[in-house]
Formats: C-alpha cells, structure tokens, sequence
C-alpha cells in the first residue's frame, strides 16, 4: 500500500563518521530496509541512523546502506536494517499499519 | 512552467528565491506575509509553496495555515539555520522538503522538483529487503540458469547411455569351434579351447585374440586365476598350476584330482571343481594332494562352468541355459538364477561361464559343433 505522503526521516550518523545529522524522506519501507531520498550524501556500505514516526510509534533503525545513486540532485539510497530487534520491532508496526488500512 | 508562491519575511531572501525558480524555468511571485501569498495562490492557481524558517518567521505554522487552506500543495521550506530536528518537525507537520542552507540552486531545483511530484511512502509487511539488481545480476542468472539445464540434460544423457550400454547385450564369433571353459584374470578373458589343446587371452573390448597357448600334454576343460597362479583342469581329471608367465609353466601336478570336471573356480582360498558325471561340487584344500574337504551336491541337468564373484559361486547349466548362485556355506542350495535368453534359440550350447567384476561372459560351441564358437557378454545384473 501507499501511504498519503512520503515519512520524514531524521539521520544521524556514528561519532567516527563527524557528520552532521541531517533529514530525508523514506520512499519505502519494508521489514528488511527501506528507501530513503536525501539530500545528504550517503555512499555505499556506510552506516546510518533512521528516525521515524510510523503508526504512532517512533522508530530507531540501525541501518547499513546497501546501495545510493543520484536521482535528480537528491540522494537515493537503499538500506537494510541491520538491527534484529528493531527489526522485528518494526515487522510488528507494519503488520499493525498495514492491518488497519 | 509551474507558479510557485514564495513566502519570506525579508524582501532579499524573496528575490534571491525567485531568482534560482526563475532560471529553472518556474514563475516565482514573492509574499511577505501569509495573506499575501493564500491571494496569490488562488490567483495564479499555484502549483506549490516555498517558505523561510527563520528571520521571524516560524514555517511550521505557516505550513500548517497553507495546508489547511490548500491541503494537495506541496510546500518546500528553506532553512536559515541548519537543523535536522527541525527539518523533520518541518516535514512531520507537511513540508515535503527542506532545503538546508546555504541555498544553492542546485539543492533548490532538486527539492521543488521533488515536491512538485510527490508521492506517498511505499509499505510493506514483507521481509525481504529491497531489490537491487544490476544487469550482470541478471545475466549471471541467466547464465546460471542455462548452464544447470545443459547440465541436467547432460546427466541425463550420460545416465541414459549407461543404462542403454548396461542392457545391451553383445555377441562375437571366435576363430575356435570347440570351446570348453572360460576364466578371467583381471585382465583379459581366457577361452579353454579342447580341441587345439590351447587357451586363449581375448581382449575384453573386441574380444581380439591377445595371447594363444599351447597345452600339448594335456585338453584342457576349464581354467581358473589367482593373483600368482592359473589352475586348469584336463579331461583326465589332472588339476595343474601353472605360473603366470608367458609360457605358463607348469608347476605343480595334481593327477586324477577332479574327474569329469566341468568347471574349477578358486573362492581365495579353496578350490572348488565341478564334476559333470557325478554332479557334485568338491571343495579342494590346496595341500599337496589336494585333498576333498566336503562334497555337495549339485542340483542342475548339464554342468558347463563354474566361477567366483568375489562373494559367491556361480555354476553354469547348459540344459537349462542358465547361471546358478550357490553360497559358500551351503552350496548345495540354489540361492539365485541368471536364465541365458541368448542361448534360446538351441544353435549354441553354452560351455563355459566368467564374470570380469560387472557382467557374466559365456562362451557357446556350435551345436553341430562345426561352426565357430560364439562370445557372448550379458547385461548387467544386479545382485
């Protein structure tokens, strides 16, 4: 299904990585990762805090991205959580969204 | 060419926008204040709105204000200050997207675009990631794919070729045309011939004639191999060892120690012979006399050959034209029965038997006893 409009998502990077947090939004999400569109620049393999509000609950996913290319000036970039137990966390919010709908 | 209604406190920052919207192509027209930019917005059928955070101005309201008053415009927020909390905040109460500062067109043209064809995020319960397949992905595939067909096919027809060679039966005629026995040494099939008194090493894949032996001093009947030696028996009953070299030197006599012999087999460590006219089968101890250890009985009609499989014997009836299994503690039992179709047809009558470790050979005389001798190899038994 299609959500009314694209989640925004916060994005934050681990300390060694001396970036700054910075914001997208996620044009997907499923239970093994997601689609975000940002404008930060993300390269492949490198890890990321996503931040989301979904179904009333907020969300920490760990993420690795697995792969990022340019779509009109802005990042795309496909990630796989890398956390297991956010990951379920977030199967169980899907499941619960998606039965709602 | 889109109308974009763009919405900031300081009159620089309304030029500075309308400037980077005009060079891509979109027609900007600056307000100063909320009512200002609703009025324009209903003129000009506006396609979105670019708003500043900051310098007095709080987006997040006037987002919530123009989305209550046109709920399907996209709304772009360029920020003053750098702050992803805020951003998301921003996008959270509407903002399709927030250009962090310093604006650049590049940032600027790639947040309306991005606003002007906005969807909904995509959600889904499945667990898989998403795809991400290149071109090589899919050619390796492929590539895979076919390559696991042509295997398969392949298998198969290696399979069916050897189940086709297993059932095959072949025939040879041999240049002799009085054979008695057969034996194989591991290497070559050894044909006992009676009436040139002479053994003949053939050749396993054409049945060429590889060795001829003459045996002057005695006819032989049958043949048997161990790893150092070669056992034959004559028609008068004598067993003689011979050494395995190229003139089969006799080694050892043993006169009159297997009357009537129709077959001779060595199990490693007896020796067993077959005597056609009693119908027993002997069981030999290799001492000096070779002396009977135990006597059976053997239940066929016409004894023709006797050998060893490795595990069992095997004894050749020519009357019934066929093989029969006996096993090493009790031989007089009939364990198994090969039937021979190939000797159906009574132009042959089989008199000797072999096994080369995955099929019988029998070797048939003539039954007019003029023609010559007839080579056969059976197919494949499983035991």
């Amino acid at each position: 299904m299609r959500a009314p409009s694209l989640v925004p998502a916060l994005l934050s990077f681990p300390g060694s990585a001396a970036r700054q947090d910075s914001w997208g939004r996620l044009l997907k999400i499923t239970a093994g990762g997601g689609e975000l569109s940002t404008a930060a620049r993300l390269a492949k393999g490198e890890r990321v805090a996503i931040q989301f509000d979904l179904g009333g609950e907020r969300l920490l996913m760990p993420a690795r991205v697995h792969l990022a290319y340019d779509d009109d000036g802005q990042c795309v970039a496909e990630l796989r959580w890398s956390d297991m137990v956010a990951r379920r966390r977030l199967a169980v919010v899907l499941v619960d969204v998606l039965s709602k709908s | 060419m889109a109308a974009i209604g763009v919405l900031a406190k300081e009159a620089a920052d309304r030029e500075l926008l309308g400037l980077m919207l005009g060079e891509f192509g979109h027609h900007a027209e600056g307000a100063g204040r909320l009512e200002e930019a609703l009025e324009f917005a209903r003129e000009r059928r506006t396609r979105a709105f670019l708003l500043v955070d900051g310098a007095g101005a709080d987006a997040e309201s006037l987002t919530r204000e123009l989305i209550r008053a046109f709920p399907l415009l996209p709304i772009v927020v360029a920020l003053k200050v750098r702050d992803a909390s805020r951003a998301v905040a921003l996008m959270r109460v509407g903002a399709c997207e927030v250009v962090a500062p310093p604006w650049t067109p590049e940032d600027l043209k790639a947040s309306v675009s991005k606003g002007l064809r906005l969807q909904g995020t995509f959600i889904t319960a499945a667990s898989a990631a998403p795809a991400s397949r290149s071109s090589l992905w899919y050619a390796l595939s492929v590539a895979l794919f076919l390559a696991a067909g042509l295997g398969v096919a392949s298998l198969k027809r290696v399979e069916e070729k050897r189940l086709a060679a297993a059932t095959r039966v072949d025939r040879w005629e041999l240049p002799v045309s009085h054979p008695a026995g057969l034996a194989f040494d591991g290497k070559s099939l050894w044909l006992v011939d009676w009436f040139t008194q002479s053994f003949y090493a053939l050749s396993p894949k054409d049945t060429a004639v590889q060795v001829v032996r003459h045996q002057t001093a005695e006819t032989p009947v049958a043949a048997a191999f161990t790893g150092e030696a070669m056992w034959t028996v004559s028609a008068d009953g004598t067993v003689t060892r011979h050494m395995r070299d190229e003139k089969l030197t006799p080694l050892t006599r043993y006169p009159k120690a297997a009357p009537n012999s129709a077959g001779l087999a060595f199990d490693g460590l007896y020796l067993w012979t077959l005597d056609a006219r009693a119908k027993v089968l002997r069981k030999h101890l290799v001492d000096r006399d070779l002396s009977v250890l135990a006597t059976y009985k053997w239940r066929g009609v016409k004894a023709a050959g006797l050998l060893f499989d490795g595990k069992t014997l095997w004894s050749l009836d020519a009357a019934d034209r066929r093989l029969m299994r006996h096993g090493l503690e009790r031989p007089e039992d009939v364990v198994e029965a090969v039937p021979l179709p190939e000797y159906a047809e009574g132009a042959f009558i089989p008199t000797g038997a072999a096994w080369d470790g995955s099929r019988f050979w029998t070797v048939g005389e003539a039954k007019d006893g003029k023609g010559p001798a007839r080579l056969v190899r059976h197919k494949e038994e499983a035991f």
